[in-house]
């Protein structure tokens, strides 16, 4: 019972924090706007009200859960603001910090509620309510707490609860009204978005079906086809045999007469049987087409249903600006306005927190660097008061978030110092930036441009971190600047996180994904449009000259393979993020598709040019790149590629080049293999086993064949066997590779006529590629 | 409790029968208990085969062991990180831990299987050709590695049993640094 009873005080107590910091966050962005005095004196008595009930609904709940210490302070609050109400009570600077500090006191005392407060804590707070008592001076306390305007502070605490959500509720309907919104658990809720989500993948998953039944269906086309050649035959062979008609078995006739009259019987019954599947068949492919349909359908209802309801305003991330603002402009001795509009924008709750951070910071940011002191601001000629705007707004099926200062604007030159002073670019390197490259760099982590580093910034990771965050939510940012005019770093936010649009490439046999929102365009061109300037390639794409790069070479692939494919048709994804923009060279570009996005899990933390990964409907996962990493990587290699490509021109010219099947059951001997045999210059295929073989070596002409023995369905032994016995392949050599090492197996392989047996446990890589070098 | 016993003793077997059923009960799993804790120093392992080595690595660290399919290699990854794989909707990166461990690469070896490792902080995939065993080992018999037994630096070792079974210490593996891959460009 007395856990119980712990429990419930304690999910009680969760609960008042939650509430307690709502009210909080109502005192504090009232007391701001009333320290402003910029409303009339009809709107400024409506604020005072709105303080005051805040205050009162405060102390209300803290009662409610046994919080003495947070009730005393805000029955003093109260006292205040009654005697603001009747406007006992001057306003000054001093006593607005005063209130401030208050605020920040409880905020304090509220993050750990519920734990035993310290003694420092006790006698601070005693201070405050002497300093606030005083402050009301010769009002008696008492008289205000005469007239609480919500004599039950539990009524008061229902209705104050959807104030979120919905401020229209008036105070004062019957508390018996249930409330049109409910407060759920963020938890619960993001739980259930990710189960939804899930649900893409059987959305995928069954269009993927459907493409899959639908190839096997034209299969029958083939069999129609041949069904068609062949059925003439039937009708002359029936009659030529029996040229009464009559296929019945007679006494008279012969036995072989009587098996063909069998064999042409089932003959016909196939053919029908086949008919009949085919209809089935595709009947069954329409209810599948229909069936995906409406899953499709219902899934992207649901799952924008579902992020409607984790859609939140910005409001709820930027009241926290206007008191940051404040506190530090304070410290630092700066005059310093904020505006902020947009508020009531609504984006993915994710979204907001993620961006709490870096927008603290690049507030933070203009305030430290950004706006002068009242006195410089003064001798250029500028209103002493600076100016911080953040903004909010559409912009198509995103969102656009301005942060704004009217300060000295960021020195292009000084971020060239700073480059030079980290030194991972070369002197002339810098020397040849433009100022938009430039200001590219300060979002790269060691720069400063702040000759001092101070307790807020000025140690050169804030920005690199900004950008991180912004660009792991699939959002972009940028700065513009003017010298002495201000500085603007505008952030383009998706309104929902996770599911992103991508083009889907393929690189040799790997498929990757790039973020739609950075792929300007697709295109394909013909080899004679790379012309070569300063020993780079670049293409012309609209006008606009544009460096060309390889995919592959940027993600340090090294694939022959894929620039020999490169025939006389280039396939181009052009990608632009931060003032960048590039031509990347694919072997092919299969198309833009819905993916949901996926950690990489905890090991690989960060991978260079990977942002994550998708799971593809064919249950395939595929890497989804960064399209910043790529663009920064491709201007690093660019600078000493252009003298490899003679090279490996050359390289290309060789004479016919060896084909090799590989055929191993276990995923990884086969991929080292493949790499082994590929990097020394052979064409190499793959199979499972040996059943597979067959059909790849039926298909394609191989110069050998490398095989693992134990494999399923058919092994290496059968299927050397096999070989042998197919006059078209008799000669072919094959290697077996196993792990069975005894002298049986070995002679069981040679009985089989494999050409060379090497055994696993013997492995030696120069030894494989000499017994294939001798054997073809 | 007692209710729904009331209940169901409708169907015969009288209260004191069900006493009497239950007390033996409590008393067979009580002793096995009593029996755990008086070998409490046991360490229960799980046995695999890399590149005809035998390995251990304590359970409590193996979240699962899963057949390997369908591997993703990833790029600009260190040359241990294989790639990742899809574990029924989420992804699980895959290393070799004889790449990571610097073993000369003897052979070649049907690495098909997965086992998952784990603590609460990190998570990942390691190769294996088979396993072998899941067993419990006293861990009395573990003995400090002879430097010229294994080509496994001393720190990721817990020890060696008499049958040269070279048990790994999980907790170091998953704790290691090293093995995260943070790389910006």
């Amino acid at each position: 019972m007395i856990d119980q009873d712990a429990d419930f005080l304690k999910r009680l107590l969760v609960t008042f924090a939650g509430e307690a910091q709502e009210h909080l966050q109502g005192l504090c962005s009232g007391l701001l706007k009333l320290e402003k005095n910029e409303e009339t004196p009809e709107n400024r008595a409506k604020l005072v009200e709105t303080i005051y009930r805040e205050a009162h609904s405060l102390k209300g709940a803290s009662r409610a859960v046994n919080q003495v210490e947070i009730e005393a302070l805000c029955q003093s609050l109260e006292d205040i603001f009654a005697a603001f109400k009747k406007n006992a009570l001057q306003s000054s600077a001093g006593l607005f910090d005063l209130l401030q500090e208050v605020v920040d006191f409880l905020g304090h005392v509220l993050t750990d509620v519920g734990t035993a407060r310290t003694h420092e804590d006790k006698i601070r707070q005693r201070q405050l309510i002497k300093q606030l008592e005083e402050a009301v001076g010769t009002e008696p306390p008492q008289e205000a707490t005469l007239v609480p305007p919500h004599p039950d502070p539990t009524i008061q605490r229902d209705t104050a609860a959807p104030r979120v959500t919905d401020s229209s509720i008036q105070k004062g309907t019957a508390p018996s009204v249930m409330p049109d919104t409910v407060r759920v658990s963020t938890a619960r809720l993001t739980s259930v978005l990710l189960q939804t989500e899930e649900m893409l993948s059987a959305k995928l998953a069954s269009s993927q079906r459907v493409l899959d039944m639908r190839s096997a269906s034209a299969v029958f086309s083939t069999w129609n086809k041949e069904w068609a050649r062949v059925q003439p035959l039937l009708h002359e062979i029936g009659p030529a045999i029996f040229p009464d008609g009559d296929r019945r078995q007679s006494p008279g006739s012969t036995d072989i007469k009587n098996a063909l009259a069998r064999v042409l019987d089932f003959m016909d019954w196939n053919s029908t049987f086949i008919k009949s599947l085919e209809t089935r068949l595709k009947s069954e492919v329409m209810s599948a087409e229909q069936d995906d349909r409406i899953v499709g359908s219902m899934v992207n209802n649901l799952l924008s249903d579902m992020k409607k309801v984790l859609m939140f305003p910005f409001s709820s991330l930027l009241e926290i600006l206007p008191k940051i603002v404040r506190d530090l402009s304070r410290e630092n001795g700066k005059k310093i306005e904020m505006t902020i509009c947009g508020g009531d924008i609504e984006i993915d709750r994710r979204i907001l927190e993620e961006m709490k951070d870096p927008l603290v910071h690049l507030v933070r940011n203009c305030i430290d660097h950004g706006i002068e002191s009242s006195l410089l601001r003064q001798e250029k000629g500028k209103p002493p008061c600076g100016t911080i705007r953040v903004a909010v707004s559409p912009l198509d099926d995103k969102v656009e978030l301005t942060v704004t200062d009217d300060g000295g604007g960021i020195s292009t030159e000084a971020v060239r110092t700073a480059l030079l002073k980290l030194g991972t670019l070369s002197r002339a390197t810098v020397a040849e930036l433009g100022s938009n490259e430039l200001l590219g760099h300060i979002f790269h982590s060691g720069i400063t441009t702040s000759p001092i580093i101070t307790e807020i910034s000025g140690r050169g990771l804030g920005l690199a971190i900004v950008r991180e965050k912004v660009e792991n939510m699939g959002g972009t940012i940028n700065v513009e600047t003017a010298l002495d005019s201000g500085t603007t770093f505008r952030m383009l936010l998706p309104l929902t996180v996770a599911t992103l649009r991508g083009v889907l490439v393929r690189l040799g046999e790997q498929l990757f994904v790039l973020p739609a929102m950075h792929v300007v365009r697709v295109v394909r061109i013909k080899t004679e449009e790379v012309k070569t300037v300063e020993n780079r390639e670049t293409i012309s794409i609209d006008g606009e000259v544009v460096s060309l790069t390889r995919l592959a070479d940027v993600l340090e692939l090294s694939s022959p393979r894929a620039k020999k494919n490169a025939c006389n048709l280039q396939h181009l994804v052009i990608l632009a993020a931060a003032n960048l923009r590039i031509a990347f060279q694919v072997d092919e570009v299969l198309g833009e598709l819905e993916v949901l996005q996926k950690g990489l899990g905890r090991q690989l933390s960060r991978v260079r040019n990977v942002a994550g990964a998708t799971i593809l409907g064919n249950g395939r996962v595929a890497p989804i790149l960064n399209v910043t990493d790529l663009l920064k990587s491709a201007v690093k290699i660019a600078t000493y590629s252009s003298g490899r490509n003679a090279e490996t021109d050359r390289a290309e010219h060789e004479v016919r080049v060896s084909s090799v099947l590989v055929v191993e059951d276990s995923i990884t001997t086969r991929t080292l293999l493949k790499n082994i045999l590929e990097s020394t210059g052979y064409n190499v295929v793959t199979a499972v086993d040996g059943m597979d073989a067959c059909t790849k070596l039926e298909k394609g002409r191989f110069d050998i064949v490398i095989s693992d023995v134990e494999m399923p369905r058919m092994n290496g032994f059968d299927l050397t066997a096999r070989i042998r016995s197919d006059k078209n392949m008799s000669e072919l050599p094959v290697v077996l590779v196993t792990a069975l090492a005894s002298r049986e197996d070995r002679e069981r392989g040679i009985d089989v006529g494999a050409s060379a047996y090497i055994v696993k446990g013997n492995f030696d890589q120069s030894n494989l590629l000499e017994v294939i070098k001798s054997l073809i | 409790m007692m209710n729904r016993n009331a209940m169901s003793g409708i169907g015969k077997p009288g209260e004191d029968d069900q006493r009497r059923i239950l007390k033996a009960r409590t008393v067979a799993l009580a002793e096995e208990l009593v029996e755990d804790g008086a070998e409490g120093d046991q360490l229960e392992i799980v046995e695999f085969l890399l590149a005809d080595e035998r390995y251990a690595i304590e359970s409590a660290y193996i979240g699962e062991v899963y057949p390997l399919k369908d591997l993703t290699p990833l790029p600009c990854t260190p040359s241990f990180v294989l790639g990742v794989i899809n574990v029924r909707g989420k992804l699980l990166s895959i290393i070799d831990l004889r790449i990571f461990f610097e073993i000369a690469n003897k052979g070649l070896s049907d690495l098909n299987r997965v086992i998952v490792l784990q603590n609460g902080t990190m998570e990942f995939g390691i190769l294996a050709d088979a396993i072998i065993d899941a067993r419990w080992i006293p861990r009395a018999t573990l003995l400090p590695s002879l430097p010229t037994l294994t080509e496994i630096r001393a720190e990721y070792l817990m020890g060696v049993t008499h049958e040269r079974l070279i048990v790994l210490d999980g907790s170091k593996i998953l704790s290691d640094r090293n093995l995260v891959v943070h790389d910006e460009v």
